[in-house]
């Protein structure tokens, strides 16, 4: 019996590629995306790298929030849950499903390369969102700036939060990763400006509320003077203000993150409800992405931007309410 | 007039179609020791099972206090008054004595919590009025075997108990340990406790029952008070007479020249370097076997004879062996089964399911597991060589089986036995060892083995069968060696003996009475 | 009349109801896999007329998702099928693709001593495995946890904790341009992973019908004890099966690194619970002594249609985790079933 199954399952996979090969080539992919117009239907790919993360359900809801706005645009939305290989099959069942844009934020550069390639030689317009991915095949590329949102907050931190100076206290992000290396930079880049501020220790915070506290709770016991806290995102922030608030120096040190998503437990809420003094937006690209789209589809322009750059945008309890409205927040 | 507790009365219990029981009465009275004989398979457990709500499916009475009763379990038949000793102890290792003895019916303390200092106060309590000396605290685990035993007789008392039942209480206790059991067990009889003492050992018997009774197929075969110059009556109540017929076998007398020794065991001994308890090593075993001869082991239960055919076969426990064993005039100390078998010699282990078959497994790779060497080119298995040897094996052992691609577990336990045997077979072996080969087996597939055997035996090879069954052993063998703790005792020609005469060799020392 | 008689095969297949049962179950990874390939040709979505499900491309990169998963499951099956688990083989994935990577890129190797030596540091840490299980009777669920730990270090510390790049070439720091073939496909369609899957399965069964080795593994995962008494090398052959393991988590490693161009340490993860998966909806019996490579293979291609039809039909991805859970249950509940019945 067991023979039996050994071999009918082997022929049986085997017929399934053999089918696959008799019915090469008996679609044209690059008709299919050849049309562009108004008042036609579009199916769009949406590979995410992990949607665990916040930031990047942020930007899943960006993306299909903006493409309901937009005549014939459908989203579809795959996620890969931090796995390269599982994001190469996404697109590659985006491809059989004739999408006629693909959006992908990519979970790595390298692997995802060539699927990618794939589909842009498959003639689909792509768009990459925040990660790059080798090469040029692609058709547009939309991520934020890190030097210059770690910039803006060293220049909030030079003219606004200390005019005056103060030993400022610094949670960096997972030690190794770029977006840590950039906010540490344009932060201090920032800063230059007033020399009365002195940066007294830096820490990593691996990005993670939890371990945001610890690190501030060590670095308050050392720093009890600190006048303010520069954390690299905004969960760091808000762990570093539970350590203080538990020293009861809440009320002295100021303290600011980075993201501002729009989501209940993002920073945009903290700088509202006054936990943080401020707060800089990472902006997803999402609205950004679809923008584009619709350009590319459906206005047939042949001329898009091939690197777009968001700016951030400063959120103090002045605008915290109105940048969480129009951010889509709920 | 001493007051009866228990009355079993016209006991008959059946599985499938096997009778067990038929028609059997017991009593037990207040305050006697009242011991139970009989060969394995007898009906003794059968029948301590049912006076212990093990088995509920019988037919007769079962009264105490003078009122029928059914019960339903052992936790009913506790309620009852009714506890039982088992060889392997019912206690958990890593609790306390103390523990053990209220588990399942810890005192608390108002708020619910473990009354520890009640639980030891009862532990005293209980020790005292036995007269042991024993912490309460200690764990079961590290007590030995006899203070374990005495743990388990508190406990029964502590519930109340008025009949205990024990199953081969001395089976694994040295000889002070016994003797401390038996002052124990003097107390409870002044107490009035009744008691049920299965063993084999007639020393005991004859110093502490008050009578016994002997059962043999499932029947009472007489009852009589114990004394040293009743022995050969109890011995021979035991064996019964009638069954050597079937037994009968058309010896061969081989001419002595022919005889060739095959296996020669001089002063074996093995030290296992982590004892195992309840396991009877050999201790300075002289034994041989010639070519074409069967001789038999015989022994009670703990004699030592599988852990014998576990050191000849490789299959022991890491132990430091010593001794000197030849086979075939070269020394011979397998590391291993595989050792073993490479030399020639094959085991036929006692239990079936549990260390020689996979039911599910089909019956034609079940056979050849041990010879596929003889069936591979190349590790691949040659179908059509295995194929007929098979079906070759199958006819020489007439194994009854659907298909040889039948599961094991189809087969009836002779056959599936015969599926064992035909596995060592197919290895070509020079020296076959089995160990209660028709243990589970009907009488006809029995009497095919005996004379498989037999057959295997004019070819030449040599076989060293161990079986607690006599008539067999005196049936089949040409020679019978009784092993007792892990020595011979005895080595006998079946021509001239009986039944009681190896029995009795097994029950006692050499020198006598040791107790 | 005679039309009216059954024909011969036909009396056979029908002879009763019970046995008609009984022979589905015999193939039932099989039936299962062609009911969820006809499930999912009704539940595909079309396009311009055309089942997306059973374009050519699609079929293609069904065996081509799965083949890693597939062959770390082909050597899953040996383990489970010896009465043991294998937990490390996601790790040694991770492991295998960094050497690949770091061999053939950084130390600028060509392939050919580049996947050999991979390949066998996946066979050593298996075998060292295989002995430590055997020898020192722990649980294969305990030594390869701790496997797992190993290799996952091992790899991180050989890569620096970074994916390493592979980009293709003559130059220094560049690996052949054969290698690449990982990443292709004959014919244009047919994926070479899923090529090497196949392979390695139709060995698999060849090996596990027709030798002496797969029936000491049978017998040792029926009943070990009785293994050993007949003489069967229980040492040697938990050994043998545990280097097996280990060399073809190695070889989904190296194909893992082809299809990715990269060598990441923390690839793998994960996988070695959808090699289980596949090895269990295969019908093989986590206890083991019982179960078929060929249902394995059918697992294994179950999934990777499950995947492929919920993600054609955008099924949200945590109502597809859902949905797998319950196919995995669903299976081990046949398996049941399939027990009572025969």
């Amino acid at each position: 019996m067991r023979t039996r199954t050994a071999i009918l399952a082997a022929v049986a996979a085997g017929a399934l590629l053999a089918s696959a090969a008799c019915s090469v080539e008996k679609d044209d992919p690059a008709a299919a995306n050849a049309a562009c117009g108004p008042d036609r239907q579009y199916l769009i790919g949406m590979s995410q790298a992990n949607n665990a993360e916040p930031y990047r359900q942020v930007m899943n809801n960006d993306v299909t929030t903006a493409a309901e706005a937009v005549k014939g645009f459908e989203v579809v939305v795959a996620d890969a849950a931090q796995d390269n290989s599982k994001q190469v099959a996404d697109v590659e069942n985006f491809l059989t499903q004739k999408i006629n844009l693909l959006i992908i934020s990519p979970n790595e550069a390298k692997p995802l390369t060539a699927v990618v390639k794939k589909a842009y030689d498959a003639g689909i317009p792509v768009i990459v969102l925040d990660r790059k991915v080798e090469g040029d095949a692609y058709t547009a590329f939309i991520g934020g700036d890190n030097v210059a949102i770690g910039k803006a907050a060293g220049e909030f931190y030079a003219t606004r939060l200390l005019p005056d100076g103060g030993k400022v206290i610094e949670i960096a992000g997972l030690p190794g990763s770029t977006p840590a290396a950039e906010r540490a930079q344009g932060f201090r880049d920032g800063i230059a400006a007033n020399p009365k501020i002195q940066i007294v220790a830096s820490q990593p915070g691996d990005w993670l509320r939890e371990k945001g506290q610890s690190v501030a709770d060590a670095l308050l016991k050392a720093h009890p003077d600190a006048a303010a806290i520069y954390a690299h995102n905004d969960p760091m922030a808000e762990g570093a203000y539970l350590a203080a608030k538990a020293a009861g120096l809440d009320k002295k040190i100021k303290f600011t993150g980075i993201d501002a998503l729009p989501v209940p437990s993002g920073g945009i809420k903290a700088v509202e409800e006054g936990r943080l003094a401020a707060t800089f937006q990472y902006a997803t690209g999402g609205r950004e992405a679809v923008d584009l789209a619709k350009k590319i589809l459906i206005d047939c322009s042949k001329d898009v931007p091939r690197s777009t750059t968001l700016g951030t945008q400063q959120i103090t309890a002045e605008n915290a309410k109105d940048v969480y409205a129009k951010l889509g927040g709920s | 007039m001493v007051p009866e507790l228990v009355r079993m009365s016209g006991i008959t219990k059946r599985f499938g179609g096997v009778l067990a029981c038929a028609g059997v009465d017991f009593t037990v009275r207040a305050g006697e020791v009242h011991a139970l004989l009989g060969e394995n398979g007898a009906g003794k457990s059968t029948l301590m099972n049912i006076l212990s709500g093990v088995h509920t499916d019988y037919e007769g009475d079962v009264a105490v206090h003078g009122e029928v009763v059914r019960l339903r379990d052992p936790a009913d038949a506790q309620r009852h008054g009714i506890a039982t000793i088992h060889q392997e102890l019912d206690l958990v290792p890593q609790l306390t004595v103390a523990e053990n003895l209220v588990l399942g019916r810890e005192p608390r303390t108002r708020a619910r919590l473990l009354d520890r200092r009640a639980m030891q106060r009862l532990a005293r309590e209980e020790f005292a009025a036995l007269g042991i000396d024993l912490d309460p605290n200690r764990p079961v685990g590290s007590l030995r075997v006899g203070e374990q035993q005495l743990v388990e007789i508190a406990k029964a008392l502590s519930l109340h108990a008025q009949v205990l039942v024990m199953d081969e209480p001395t089976a694994a206790l040295a000889d002070a340990e016994v003797s401390r059991l038996f002052e124990i067990i003097d107390g409870l009889r002044r107490r009035g406790v009744g008691i049920v003492y299965i063993s084999h050992r007639m020393e005991e018997i004859e110093v502490i029952a008050d009578r016994a009774t002997v059962l043999r197929n499932g029947a009472v075969a007489g009852s009589l008070t114990p004394a040293p110059e009743h022995r050969p009556q109890l011995i021979s109540l035991m064996v019964g007479r009638s069954v050597e017929a079937m037994f009968a076998r058309p010896k061969t007398q081989k001419p002595a020249a022919e005889a060739r020794p095959l296996l020669r065991v001089a002063g074996l001994t093995v030290r296992p370097r982590t004892p195992r308890p309840g396991r009877a090593e050999p201790d300075g075993i002289d034994l041989s076997v010639d070519a074409g001869e069967i001789v038999g082991l015989a022994g009670l239960m703990g004699s030592g004879r599988t852990e014998l055919l576990e050191t000849l076969f490789g299959a022991g426990p890491a132990a430091r062996v010593t001794g000197a064993v030849t086979l075939d005039g070269l020394p011979y100390a397998p590391k291993s089964p595989r050792a073993a078998l490479a030399r020639g010699v094959g085991l036929v282990p006692e239990d079936r399911r549990g260390s020689a078959l996979t039911l599910p497994h089909q019956v034609d790779h079940s056979m050849v597991l041990s010879a596929l060497s003889r069936l591979t080119t190349l590790g691949f298995v040659r179908r059509t060589r295995e194929r007929a040897s098979v079906l070759d094996m199958m006819r020489r052992l007439a194994v009854k089986a659907g298909a040889p691609t039948a599961p094991v577990g189809s087969l009836s336990g002779g056959n599936q036995q015969k599926v064992v045997l035909a596995r060592q077979l197919m290895t070509v072996p020079r020296l076959l060892l089995l160990d209660e080969p028709t243990r589970g087996v009907d009488v006809g597939a029995k009497a095919e083995i005996y004379q498989i055997l037999h057959r295997l035996a004019d070819e030449g090879m040599g076989i060293l069968l161990a079986s607690s069954e006599l008539p067999e052993l005196l049936g089949v063998c040409d020679r019978v060696v009784v092993l007792r703790r892990g020595a011979v005792a005895a080595d006998l020609d079946p021509a001239d003996v009986t039944g009681d005469d190896v029995l009795a060799a097994a029950m006692t020392a050499p020198g006598g009475t040791d107790r | 009349m005679t039309l009216l008689k059954t024909p011969p095969a036909l009396a056979r297949l029908t002879g009763g109801r019970r046995e008609l049962v009984d022979r589905l179950f015999a193939v039932q990874s099989l039936v299962a896999l062609l009911v969820v390939f006809i499930v999912a040709i009704l539940a595909s979505p079309t396009r311009d007329g055309e089942i997306l499900f059973l374009t050519a491309g699609n079929l293609g990169n069904i065996v081509r998702a799965v083949s890693e998963i597939g062959i770390i499951a082909v050597g899953m099956t040996f383990v489970v099928l010896l009465g043991g688990i294998d937990l490390s083989v996601g790790a040694i994935l991770g492991l295998s693709a960094v050497g690949t990577a770091t061999l053939m890129v950084d130390s600028g190797y060509g392939i050919a001593p580049t996947v050999p030596a991979v390949l066998a540091i996946g066979a050593v840490i298996g075998a060292l495995q295989g002995y430590a299980t055997a020898r020192l009777g722990i649980q294969s669920f305990i030594v390869t946890l701790a496997g797992l730990q190993v290799a996952r270090g091992l790899a991180r510390i050989w890569s620096g904790g970074l994916g390493i790049p592979i980009a293709y070439g003559d130059g220094p720091l560049q690996a052949p341009p054969a290698f690449e073939i990982l990443n292709g496909s004959i014919n244009g369609v047919v994926p070479v992973p899923a090529v090497l899957f196949l392979a390695v399965g139709v060995a698999a069964i060849v090996v596990l019908r027709t030798t002496a080795f797969a029936r000491h593994v049978y017998a040792i995962g029926g009943n070990e004890k009785a293994a050993r008494l007949s003489g069967v090398p229980v040492t040697r052959v938990k050994v043998a099966v545990f280097a097996v393991c280990g060399l073809l988590a190695a070889v989904a490693g190296v194909i893992h690194a082809g299809q990715l161009n990269q060598g990441s340490p923390n690839d793998g993860a994960g996988y070695e619970l959808d090699a289980i998966a596949a090895v269990v909806i295969g019908g093989t019996s986590l206890s083991g002594g019982s179960g078929s490579m060929g249902g394995t293979l059918a697992g294994a291609l179950m999934l990777g249609v499950l995947n492929n039809i919920l993600a054609l039909n955008n099924i949200d991805a945590n109502v597809q985790l859902l949905i797998k859970g319950l196919v995995i249950v669903a299976a081990a509940g046949l398996q049941r079933l399939r027990r009572g019945v025969a």
